[in-house]
């Protein structure tokens, strides 16, 4: 930090003029992020590389890693039971961030128009979960949904399942599961996109003759955009990249690919097999996060112009 | 390079240490299956040996030996099932037992010798005996029979549990056949296969940890599992029962090996000894249930345990049985049928 204050004080100021404020302000930008670009770069990037080199190096029955290369590795990755657990990994996170989204968009509304008090203790609750363990929270589901469990007896009740209906050990189960761990991750960057927005839009919209739906969707919704990325990327990523979920609640039609990562790891004991699928889990993380980027840039480029016509 | 950084900072740890307290009791690090130790055995050796040990737990062979290949080290014992035993010694990560610092190896048992590669004990020491079978809930499944085919009872759908290992089911589905469980034959394997993917229908899903919480709650009528792991819950509800199929079963040894970079190689010595002291393997046998093939401690063991055909299994059952072995090249004959069984729909 104190690098970072430092080296624009000691640079000579000759000329003062915009571009050199603007040069200076990136290069301070520059010095800020440096800690967390290297730290991405030894603690990320680095090991995702060599993963991936692993993929081309061939296995032995031993776990271990061979000497020279080969392209066994991605030949059977064309495994055919792979494109039925790629299929169900990518639509049981799909639709675990759709829920996700539409559920936290309007609780993220309604906290930021709640007054102060509620707001607080919403939030608190938004984040009580996570005082406790992530694993006993996912345990606990098998308590609740368990065959003799309060849910089941409750449903029972109404005859919405019979005796024999199962309520765990199914993709759905795995889904629920998904949808209340992530939840909060959700919620809390549309709580504070929501929280900043400007309520006299909203106003001015209902004058200017929105309805009140019209008005969240047309001015409410675009203008915490950044915000609803945000939460659908924070969802999705580890949504796809579930293990421990799957593995608890999950039962014989929910493998997801981090299951099959620990089988190709653990029993297998084929490391360049699992460091394939692991390669494919992080090409389809990375390319939804590219397109977003991208999307986000050529919107920045858009609107920056136009701001600017606004401010002569 | 990482290993690298992990020993500098180990060794400072030490150093740390042993400034810190100049006299510090040796300790011996051991590496074993979770509750497969009674804990009064461990604290009498400590006692006894003026010293310390460090358990630490795995689930599975698979996972102990990724850890320990993956440089995770500093153990002294490990407790690998016969066929991993045999992988560890051909990766060269053992180191030979000398026989005149464990007397007690005169009282092993020669029948245990069939399930393992190393019946001379030159690598290790057979630790305990256990077969895999059938737990299930006495008052929930009235019409229970010795037999594999109650995975294909529809009467229990949802509400059973295969092992999420891909040995041990195939292996009960090649039993159910009257197959062998390490058989190369592809038909044989085609008919396994097509027997689990029927049973699969049937069952909640494969599970090998928390099939014993399952049963204990009614969760699971049902389950497939390891004999001591199922005796041991038996404490918790009196409704459980335990069942070796009549085809037979998959047999497991698991023994104690010495890793090559062994810190306390003396001290590990000594403690193999004293699991072996007939009166110590009995007092484990009647804490874990599982058969430590000790001859000396099959007279000491109490008349209920003695004759409980779990523990010691009757003579036909044992001959239908084998140990899984590994197959090297063709586990992946296993593994690839095992990739059809779960993406069958």
């Amino acid at each position: 930090m104190s690098a970072a204050s430092g080296l624009p004080a000691g640079q000579p100021t000759a000329v003062d003029n915009g571009a050199q404020i603007a040069r200076r302000r990136q290069r301070q930008e520059w010095w800020i992020s440096l800690p967390s670009v290297l730290w991405l770069l030894a603690f990320f990037l680095t090991p995702t590389l060599i993963v991936l080199a692993i993929t081309f190096k061939p296995a032995d029955p031993y776990g271990n890693i061979g000497a020279g290369w080969t392209l066994d590795t991605i030949r059977s990755l064309g495994n055919p039971n792979y494109p039925s657990i790629v299929w169900r990994t990518i639509w049981i996170s799909v639709v675990a961030t759709v829920i996700c989204l539409v559920t936290a968009v309007p609780f993220g509304y309604y906290m930021a128009r709640a007054p102060e008090k509620r707001k607080a203790l919403l939030v608190m609750l938004v984040m009580v979960p996570f005082w406790t363990s992530f694993l006993i929270r996912i345990f606990a589901w098998k308590v609740l949904l368990h065959p003799e469990g309060y849910i089941h007896r409750f449903l029972r009740l109404f005859g919405i399942v019979n005796e024999g209906d199962l309520l765990l050990y199914n993709p759905e189960a795995v889904l629920l599961v998904l949808v209340y761990t992530y939840l909060p991750f959700a919620i809390l960057p549309v709580y504070a996109a929501a929280e900043k927005f400007d309520f006299h839009l909203f106003e001015a919209a209902l004058d200017l003759g929105c309805n009140r739906f019209s008005a969240f969707s047309r001015v409410f919704l675009p203008s915490i955009r950044r915000a609803l990325v945000t939460a659908a990327l924070v969802v999705f990523i580890p949504a796809l990249g579930s293990y421990v979920i799957p593995d608890i609640v999950g039962g014989n039609a929910s493998e997801m690919i981090g299951n099959k990562i620990a089988q190709r790891t653990f029993i297998d004991r084929n490391l360049p097999h699992a460091a394939g699928l692991a390669g494919i889990l992080t090409l389809s993380t990375v390319i939804p996060m590219l397109i977003v980027l991208g999307v986000q840039r050529r919107q920045a480029r858009v609107t920056v112009p136009r701001r600017k016509r606004g401010a002569t | 390079m990482k290993k690298l950084h992990l020993r500098m900072l180990t060794t400072v740890l030490a150093g740390v240490l042993m400034l810190g307290c100049a006299k510090k009791p040796l300790t011996l690090h051991v590496f074993i299956w979770s509750d497969y130790i009674k804990p009064e055995i461990v604290q009498s050796f400590e006692q006894k040996f003026g010293c310390k040990i460090v358990l630490d737990y795995y689930d599975s062979n698979e996972s102990m030996y990724a850890k320990l290949k993956a440089g995770g080290g500093g153990y002294d014992l490990v407790f690998p099932s016969s066929y991993m035993v045999n992988i560890m010694q051909r990766q060269d990560m053992l180191q030979p037992l000398d026989h005149a610092k464990i007397p007690n190896i005169q009282h092993l048992d020669p029948a245990a010798n069939r399930f393992t590669m190393d019946s001379n004990h030159v690598f290790s020491v057979p630790y305990m005996l256990g077969s895999s079978g059938i737990g299930y809930l006495t008052s929930k499944v009235p019409d229970f029979k010795p037999t594999w085919r109650m995975f294909g009872d529809p009467a229990y759908k949802g509400r059973m549990t295969l092992m999420n290992d891909y040995r041990e089911a195939i292996g009960a589905a090649l039993k159910a056949l009257g197959y062998s469980l390490n058989t190369l034959d592809t038909n044989e394997l085609v008919q396994a296969r097509d027997l689990l993917i029927q049973w699969k229908a049937n069952i909640a899903k494969f599970e090998s940890e928390q099939y014993k919480n399952g049963l204990i709650s009614a969760e699971f009528l049902l389950v497939h599992g390891y004999s001591g792991d199922i005796m041991q819950i038996m404490e918790e509800n009196a409704d459980i029962a335990y069942v070796v199929p009549e085809e037979g079963t998959s047999v497991a040894l698991d023994e104690i090996v010495l890793l090559k970079q062994a810190p306390q190689p003396e001290l590990a010595h000594a403690f193999i000894n004293f699991l072996h002291e007939p009166e110590i393997a009995a007092q484990n046998i009647e804490f874990v249930y599982y058969l430590c093939p000790n001859l000396a401690a099959y007279e000491l063991v109490s008349d209920e345990v003695r004759n409980d055909p779990a523990v010691f299994l009757p003579q036909n059952i044992m001959d239908k049985s084998e140990v899984v072995w590994d197959l090297g090249e063709n586990n992946a004959l296993y593994s690839h049928i095992w990739d059809e069984v779960k993406g069958a729909e």
